[in-house]
């Protein structure tokens, strides 16, 4: 089939596509968009562990296509094969499509380390795909003993979701000495930990995996220092490679990353062709170094800019901050920007505050939950370079703010000046607001320094 | 002159390789094994290798890297993994470079624009070099 010529065209209908569809229309009104995507239907991929649990199947973990409807951008539902970019032409399994501008926001997949037996029968990695995640999950219904390799995001919440069941030994095995560790400073992690491990989930950390055994099906995991562990269910979390394969093959720059090259505003090697998301190189903001952060928060920023600058710049990327957040149960965590250890290992004379106490005022209000914040400045200059909150769900906000604060270069002094609103059944205490107090005492820490 | 050692079954690969890099001034080495590979490794002490996964058919390119990591300590030899074990496995997940399990520097999907190939390793040197005089 023939399809027509359209000013904008974007592949891939996740996250990062979509927005990049939604920004299209916002900031060109009058030109007509196509979105192509494999997919009949797409997964929430950030919704992917509660599956597992409390969504209870991937059927309604969905994007709504109305978003698509509400937006005037048509869908064409088929696999992308192949860009001309000299003819300016898509090539997909129904047809060609023209373009004046191209979004490829082809997304990533996940990441499989070629443990010895990774290719056994019983082995999962998180596949954002319907069928996959189905009969994953079939597997589960019949499964008593499930091994999750990687305990950062993905892993804790996939083991968290699965024991919910009740009825099965669930394991994470992390090589780094905390679950987490990657994200958070090591207080955190440990408080993560035991809440996990006070669920009934089993944690080994600093623990590598020498083989995945089985004759055939996986029987169990052998760590590195001998201890095997059973399992007929193996789910491996251990982070996503970017999808380039359309991108590489029209012959678009690729990162040293194994990314999509982009400039800041988006542009790959090709002037008419924009890449965002997962696939899209990322560089940090603390540095400007490569970024191999991959998060949909992260994928739809990048989409706003794409989608603003199709026709012309207008906004551009000041790097990946870093902002995220996780839950189990009532507790929560968040980040944003760089943790102490992180500012440290980079180089930074950081200055660390951490307060606690509680987001209501008094703490015996309902919904009140222990909160902590920890900020952490550069000592010279008084900037924030990062946080992270542990508490309830608030914590997902707070760590919002503090991405503000980072992104905005503000200093402690700022932060102690913050004009904020408070309420007994809402936040913590005006006297004793997190933010506010953290920055102030990172101010006596750097004054006393400073002498 | 930087020395390039490709460790490869496929001969019209390493040919097209020897074409491209040899244009930019380098000097290639060839091994068709994982065995041979390891043994150039040692012998002929290349700058960076460029290194198959499937030799022939299972995931022999893993194990390499791994020895040549491991068991002899060349933790700072520039390897390019470069493959279509994605596409000719048909897997849903992607390989990619990991300190323990995958110790290459970086990981790249066969088939490679020439000019692809040569900025990638280029960057992996940390050197830039003019383009040839005629166009590959």
């Amino acid at each position: 089939m023939k399809h027509k010529k359209y000013p904008i065209v974007i592949v891939g209908g996740s996250a990062a596509g979509l927005t990049a569809g939604i920004t299209a229309r916002r900031h060109y009104p009058g030109k007509d968009i196509l979105l192509v995507r494999e997919e009949k239907r797409v997964l929430i991929p950030c919704g992917i562990p509660y599956v597992f649990g409390t969504v209870g199947s991937p059927n309604k973990n969905l994007i709504p296509d109305a978003v698509l409807e509400k937006n005037d951008i048509e869908l064409l539902v088929a696999r992308a094969t192949d860009i001309d970019c000299e003819k300016k032409v898509l090539h997909t399994t129904d047809g060609d499509v023209g373009y004046e501008r191209l979004i490829i926001a082809t997304g990533s997949r996940p990441a499989m380390p070629p443990i010895p037996g990774f290719d056994l029968d019983g082995v999962y990695t998180v596949v954002k795909d319907i069928a996959y995640l189905s009969e994953l999950q079939q597997r589960l219904e019949t499964s008593n003993d499930v091994v999750i390799i990687g305990g950062g995001f993905i892993g804790i919440e996939f083991a968290d979701e699965i024991n919910k069941a009740g009825d099965k030994n669930v394991t994470i095995v992390e090589m780094l000495p905390h679950c987490l560790a990657l994200a958070y400073d090591e207080e955190f992690c440990v408080e993560m930990e035991k809440v996990l491990e006070s669920r009934g989930i089993n944690i080994r950390t600093s623990s590598r995996v020498a083989k995945v055994a089985g004759d055939g099906k996986v029987e169990k995991v052998v760590l590195s220092g001998g201890d095997e562990i059973e399992a007929d269910i193996v789910i491996v979390g251990i982070g996503a490679v970017a999808n380039v394969d359309l991108a590489q093959k029209a012959g678009l720059r690729i990162g040293l990353t194994g990314s999509v090259a982009v400039d800041r505003t988006m542009q790959t090697s090709d002037e008419n062709i924009y890449a965002c998301g997962d696939c899209a190189e990322k560089i940090s903001f603390f540095g400007g170094r490569p970024s191999p952060l991959k998060l949909a928060s992260i994928a739809t920023l990048e989409a706003r800019i794409a989608g603003a600058n199709l026709f012309g710049i207008r906004r551009e990327n000041v790097g990946t901050i870093g902002v995220w957040s996780t839950a189990v149960e009532n507790t929560a965590l968040a980040t944003a920007g760089l943790t102490e250890g992180m500012a440290e290992k980079r180089g930074y004379d950081a200055v660390a505050v951490t307060v606690a106490g509680p987001n209501r005022h008094p703490g015996s209000m309902p919904g009140a939950a222990m909160t902590k914040v920890k900020l952490v400045f550069e000592r010279n200059s008084g900037v924030i370079l990062g946080g992270q909150v542990l508490g309830g769900p608030a914590a997902g906000e707070i760590s919002n703010i503090i991405s503000a604060c980072v992104q905005n270069r503000m200093t402690a002094e700022d932060i102690a000046m913050f004009q904020t609103g408070t309420h007994p059944a809402l936040t913590a205490s005006p006297i004793a607001y997190h933010m506010v107090n953290a920055a102030e005492m990172a101010i006596k820490q750097m004054r006393e320094r400073g002498g | 002159m930087t020395k390039i050692l490709v460790i490869d079954d496929d001969a019209d690969f390493r040919l097209a390789v020897q074409m491209v890099v040899e244009a930019y001034g380098f000097e290639m080495e060839e091994a068709t094994t994982p065995d041979e590979g390891i043994s150039k490794v040692l012998s002929l002490k290349p700058d960076l290798v460029i290194l198959d996964v499937m030799m022939p058919t299972d995931y022999e390119g893993f194990d390499v890297a791994r020895e040549v990591r491991e068991k002899h300590n060349l933790i700072d030899l520039p390897i390019l993994m470069l493959t279509n074990v994605h596409s000719v496995k048909k897997v849903p997940y992607r390989f990619a470079p990991d300190k323990d399990y995958l110790p290459v520097d970086v990981f790249l999907d066969k088939p490679i624009e020439p000019e692809q190939l040569v900025a990638t390793i280029q960057e992996m040197l940390g050197e830039r070099r003019e383009e040839p005089e005629h166009p590959l």
